[in-house]
Order: C-alpha cells, then structure tokens, then sequence
C-alpha cells in the first residue's frame, strides 16, 4: 500500500463519516461542520487522485480550487441563515 | 463566432452579468431592470434554440480556451429543449413577479416613524392558520415579548401589525426585491447546466443553481430559512458527491468532456470499475438533488414554504437542472460508453455491466415507490401548496421509469417485439423522448399549479383547501389555469405530458417491461385524484359560513373581512398575536385587492395553455431531441 492509497482511504473515510453526521444529525451548527468535513475529505480523496500522475493533474486540482470555494460560499450562507434562525428563536435581532 | 455561438455564450454571462448589477441597483430599479434582463436572455435562447433546431449542434470555447481548464459550451437538442422550457417559464415568472411585488418574499424592515410604518402596514393576522401551525407557532415564539396592538386600518382586524423585539422593532412587509439578483443568477446557473461541455463547468452551474435557490427560498422570511438550510445541505452534499464522481472520471479517463470520457470507456474495460463507481456516486448525489423518493423530505418545506414567485421556479426549473445532468450522465456513459455490452442480452457480461443493470433498475423501483407513495401522500394534504410540492415527489418518479428501459431496453422473447412498430434501435430513444416530453410538460404545468396556488395565498392569506371552497366563482381564469395544469400533469391528450407518457408506455411495450403500464396507469388515477380534489375545492360553493368568510378577500369585500378577522380576534388574543408574529407562511399576507391585480391570473393561464398546445409540438420537440444524440 502506497502513501497515495493511504490518502484515498483516508479521503474516503472522512468524505462518509462527513456524509453520515450530516444526513443523520439535527444540530445546525452539528450539520455545517459535517458538511464541511465532507468537503474536506471529498478535496483529500481529488488530492489523492492528482497526485497519482507524476506532474500533479492540473485538472484535478483546479476540480479541488473550485470545490474550497464554492463550500467556504456554502458556509457562509449556512453560518447566515443559522444565526438569523437561532437569533429568532432567542426572541433577538434577525 | 456566429451569431448563434454568441448567443450561447450571452444567455449564461447575460443574467450573470445582470444579477450582478441589480445587487448593486436600488430597490426600487430592480423590477424594470431585471424584466429588461431576462427578456435579453430569452432572446439569446431564442437565437440558440433556432440554430439547433436547424439540425446543428453549437459549440463554443469562451475566450478560445479549450476544455478542460477553458470554459468549453455545447448545445444539442437535449439542451435546447431545457433552455427553451427554462425561458418560457421563467419569463412568465418574472412577469408576475413584476405584477405582483408581494409574490417576491418577505423582507425584514426597522421600524423607526411610527406613523409612517403604520401607514405601510399590510393585514396581518390570519384567521384561517391552521390549528397545527398556531400550535407549532405558539411554541417558536413563547419566549418573546408580546405584541403591540395596532388599531384597525383599513377594514383589517386590528391585528397587531408589529413584533416587539428585544433588539430593536422590526415589521415583515411582503415584497423582497433579493428575487431579482438571484432569479438571474439562478437562471445563468440554469443556463450553464444546460449547455456545459464538460463535468467541470457542470459542477459549476449545479453550485450556482444551488447557492441561488437556496436565496430564493430564504426570500420567504423566518419560516422558510430552516427550510432554506435544510435544503442547503442536501444541495451542497449533492455537489460533492457529483464532484467526487467528476474526479474519479477524470482519473479513469483523463477527460471531463463526458463524450470523449464515454469513447474511453467504451475502447477500455478496466475503466468500467472506476466508471461504475462515479455512476454511482453521482447518480445518488443528483437524485439527493432530485428529491427522488426515500430522499425526498427536504423537498416539501423548501418549495411549499417559498414565496409564490419562487416556488414555481424550484419546483419547474432548478429540480430539472439535476435531471438534465443526470440523463446526460446515463445517457453518454451508460448508452454509449458501456455500449453493447450492457443488458442481459450482453455477450460480455461482466460484474460491472451487471452492476450498472442493477442500478438502472433500483432507479426504476424508486420512481415507482415515488409515483405511489408520493401520490397518497399528496392526496393526503389538506394545504395546496404542500400538495403541489408532493405531486413533484411523486411526478419525479415518472422520469425514473426511464432508467429499466435504458439498461434493459432488448425484450426477451420474439413475440412481444412484433407487439410494437418500434424497431429495436429506437426503444431507448423513444423511452429517453418520452421521459423528457414528461420533465418538460412537468416543468410548465407545475410552473402553473404554483403560481395559481401563489396567487390564492397572496390573495386570501391561506391555502387551506377548504378555506378556499368557492374561490373558483371569483377567479374563473385562474381555476381555468389550474384545470389546464391538471391536463398537463394527468396527461390526457394533447398535453405534452400524453405525448411523453405514450412514449414512455411504447418503449416499455415494446421491450417487454409490461410492469410499467400498470404503474403509469396508476400513477395516473392518482395524480388525477388529488388534482380533482383541488379543482373540486375551488368549483364548489362554500357550503357553510364559516369557509364563506374565510375566503373573502380583505381588500374586496371588507365587511366580510373584517368579520373574518374579528373572529379570529375572538377565538384567542394569542391566536391572533401568533399569527402576527410569524413572517411567513402565508399568515400574514392577506394583502390588499391591490397588492394582488386580477390580471396576475393571466401568467399562470398563459402556462396552463402552454402546457396543452406544446403537445402539439410532440413530432418538433422528437426532431429536436435528436440533434447531436449520442444515438
């Protein structure tokens, strides 16, 4: 086992655990962290797969850029709207 | 570049770059400006749509980059018909929109002159909230200061107009003019899906789709953000499953142009393990994204709970967005990637065809589950949008029916082949033009149902079936609207949705899955069943007084709605507080007459109609889908 096979285990293990929390648990802020913990692992697991060729796939790591932006967008506007909700529950401003 | 590649090009950068502008425009330009946008991007599709119509596909590279780093564009028929639906119905959306500001959303305001928020106060209060919502309601808001009390206005009940708040006064006033930017954000997302080249600019446009619509349903104030969450995750766990896919396809075949990816995995089979794998990773993201049955419950709040001009466009459009990638995906990958080699009736009948079979055929099981669960859960309804909502549960089901055929599509025995005229080769391409005819007849006459279902709830600030008992009386158009709709989605003839449903049922015929007529059958009987009950609401009279107050309109019949609203007064303060208190749900957007023109009836009535001629249109919309098919 290559320290690349190692990486896609990994990648894979923490995309599912990720994917597990964030279909299963009802905490808000419980389910944004999972998402972004599938976001990490999903990245891992394209690192992983870049790096099999020996110059780095440079399509693959433009997939990865591409990903970290779009789920550091995805977070704000989760953060956003969870504040707004338990900013209303609290009986606070929105 | 031609004019048509051009076109192509300005109908994804067009709304983008709009969207862009109206964030930074004042509120009040918004609507004029983007009417203006989305008119110009309807256009450009035009001009694309006529091209491919004329048998060429188009293709441009943005910038001369080639793929895979460039943004590489490519439409064909399969495109050209989504783009085209997209158009017609968010056209008729915007449309409304602009006739109905209050359809828009609701919008946060701070409450500094007294007298001039007072002034600018709409009816609050809803006395037909159901007792469920009070209860749940009631619960939400139990820590809070209560209301202040404002005195009648305008034949309203007297309802408190305001919510005292700790933090600072803050009054929910309908009309949000966010629906604009992310309308035409939504709709360049649309438009990207639609006539991406390859897997990257698709992930792309999907996200885009995503993160908008997730906008767009958050328009609806404090009820619908949990529902606007909710429906971020599954829309972002989606993505990244297609994302992963994209990169396992990529690894497998050094590609992301899905046709050159099929011609590799189509000369190779040691691609076929890893293809597999991304097959089934992304299929199960997109049908997350789908709504497909056991993964459907994010669904229902998102598209009931957004404001009457989203709901339409999350119902009809950006759910066809994730079908339009999933068919591309099968279509290329699985038709002719995987090739012959597929079936049963394989030569080659390795592990991994006999996996991808597999699949295809749970996809069919589940938009079976769908069409019949979905269904009865829809008939169970008592509130119309809800209802709505579940009728795309279950319609989503029908375009799963498709897969079955797709991996299976060679009949058993020679006898049921002679049952049919369809050669052998055209099973398949009849199967995939019929389960597209159904998204497409699908996309407008949901469009419809929502936007008639919307104008209701803005109208009489309920959706109660029963509250809305005789309303038919009042709007004949708009009941003629929704009976046009109910055609369309039961499918009887004339409709795109027969011509889809004729074609779905002669494929399954003639490759021998007899199973499929009983389900279409079914799934007919019922969609026809819980659109009967709707219309049947609307045609009756009210038969006792409480439902005739009930559905007065305030602005219209005054005295009848100030009745309405004392009564509420009477039941309990609290009731009436609680119904202040909430921003959404259409409990407290019993706006005025002219909040809500009767003309607005007409959008819903042009779609209705659409949604009855188009299937005049059955043999352009085949010729079209065959333009550029991998078949």
């Amino acid at each position: 086992m290559t320290v690349l096979d190692l990486y896609l285990l990994l990648g894979a293990g923490i995309a599912l655990a990720g994917l597990m929390r964030l279909l299963l648990v009802s905490d808000r802020f419980a389910r944004l962290i999972a998402m972004n913990v599938l976001g990490v692992g999903s990245l891992a697991l394209l690192l992983a797969l870049a790096a099999r060729s020996a110059p780095v796939d440079p399509v693959l790591s433009a997939l990865v850029i591409t990903g970290l932006v779009i789920t550091v967008a995805f977070t704000g506007v989760g953060a956003v709207l969870i504040r707004r909700i338990e900013g209303e529950e609290r009986g606070g401003e929105p | 570049m031609s004019a048509a590649e051009t076109a192509m090009g300005g109908a994804v950068l067009l709304p983008l770059l709009a969207a862009a502008l109206l964030a930074l425009l004042p509120a009040a330009r918004r609507r004029a400006v983007g009417c203006g946008a989305a008119v110009a991007t309807a256009g450009l599709v035009l001009l694309t749509v006529r091209e491919v119509s004329a048998g060429r596909t188009v293709e441009v590279a943005l910038g001369g980059h080639r793929a895979p780093l460039g943004i590489a564009l490519y439409a064909d028929g399969l495109s050209a018909l989504f783009l085209a639906m997209t158009a017609v119905v968010g056209l008729v959306v915007c449309g409304y929109a602009a006739l109905v500001p209050a359809s828009t959303g609701m919008r946060a305001v701070a409450v500094r002159d007294r007298a001039r928020a007072t002034a600018a106060a709409v009816g609050r209060g809803n006395p037909a909230a159901g007792p469920a919502s009070r209860r749940v309601r009631r619960v939400r808001i139990a820590p809070r200061v209560p209301s202040v009390r404002i005195p009648e206005w305008r034949g309203g009940s007297g309802v408190p107009g305001e919510s005292g708040e700790p933090g600072g006064r803050v009054r929910w006033t309908a009309s949000n003019p966010g629906f604009w930017p992310l309308w035409l954000a939504c709709w360049a997302g649309l438009n990207a899906v639609f006539v991406s080249g390859d897997l990257f600019n698709t992930y792309v446009g999907l996200e885009l789709v995503g993160l908008s619509a997730v906008g767009l349903v958050a328009l609806g104030g404090r009820g619908a953000w949990e529902a606007a969450l909710r429906y971020l995750f599954i829309a972002v766990a989606g993505s990244i499953l297609f994302l992963i896919a994209a990169g396992l396809i990529v690894a497998a075949t050094g590609t992301l142009d899905l046709r050159l990816a099929a011609e590799v995995v189509a000369a190779d089979q040691r691609t076929h393990g890893t293809a597999l794998l991304a097959l089934v990773l992304l299929t199960l993201g997109l049908c997350l994204k789908l709504a497909l049955m056991p993964l459907h419950a994010w669904l229902v709040p998102a598209h009931a709970g957004s404001p009457s001009a989203v709901s339409p466009l999350m119902s009809a459009l950006v759910i066809k967005a994730s079908l339009f990638v999933l068919l591309r995906c099968w279509i290329w990958l699985v038709g002719s990637g995987f090739g012959d080699t597929i079936g049963p009736a394989a030569q080659v009948a390795g592990t991994d065809q006999a996996a991808a079979t597999w699949l295809g055929w749970v996809l069919g099981a589940l938009g079976t589950l769908a069409l019949l669960a979905g269904g009865l859960l829809a008939l169970r309804q008592t509130r119309l949008k809800p209802l709505i909502a579940y009728s795309t549960v279950a319609q989503v089901g029908y375009w799963f029916l498709l897969f079955p055929i797709l991996v299976d599509p060679a009949s058993a025995t020679l006898e049921d082949r002679a049952v049919t005229t369809l050669a052998e080769a055209s099973v398949v391409p009849a199967a995939i033009g019929g389960a597209v005819a159904l998204a497409l007849g699908h996309g407008l006459a949901k469009a419809a149902l929502f936007l008639a279902a919307g104008f209701l709830k803005d109208r009489y600030g309920t959706d109660e079936i029963e509250a809305l008992h005789g309303a038919g009386r009042r709007h004949p158009a708009l009941v003629m609207a929704i009976g046009l709709a109910t055609v369309g989605l039961v499918g009887l003839p004339l409709s795109l949705g027969f011509a889809g449903k004729w074609q779905l049922a002669t494929a399954a015929v003639a490759s021998g899955h007899y199973w499929m007529l009983a389900v279409l059958v079914a799934a007919t009987l019922l969609t026809a069943a819980y659109l009967l009950k709707v219309l049947a609401a609307l045609l009756m009279d009210a038969d006792d007084s409480i439902s005739d107050l009930v559905a007065a309109p305030r602005g219209a019949d005054g005295g009848a709605g100030g009745g309405a609203g004392g009564a509420a007064d009477g039941t309990a303060g609290e009731g009436a507080n609680s119904g202040a208190d909430d921003g959404t749900d259409g409990a407290d957007v019993a706006t005025a007459d002219d909040a809500v023109p009767a003309a607005a009836q007409l959008a819903p009535l042009a779609l209705g109609v659409l949604t009855v001629l188009t299937g005049l249109a059955g043999v352009w919309t085949a010729d079209l889908l065959e333009v550029g098919a991998p078949w």
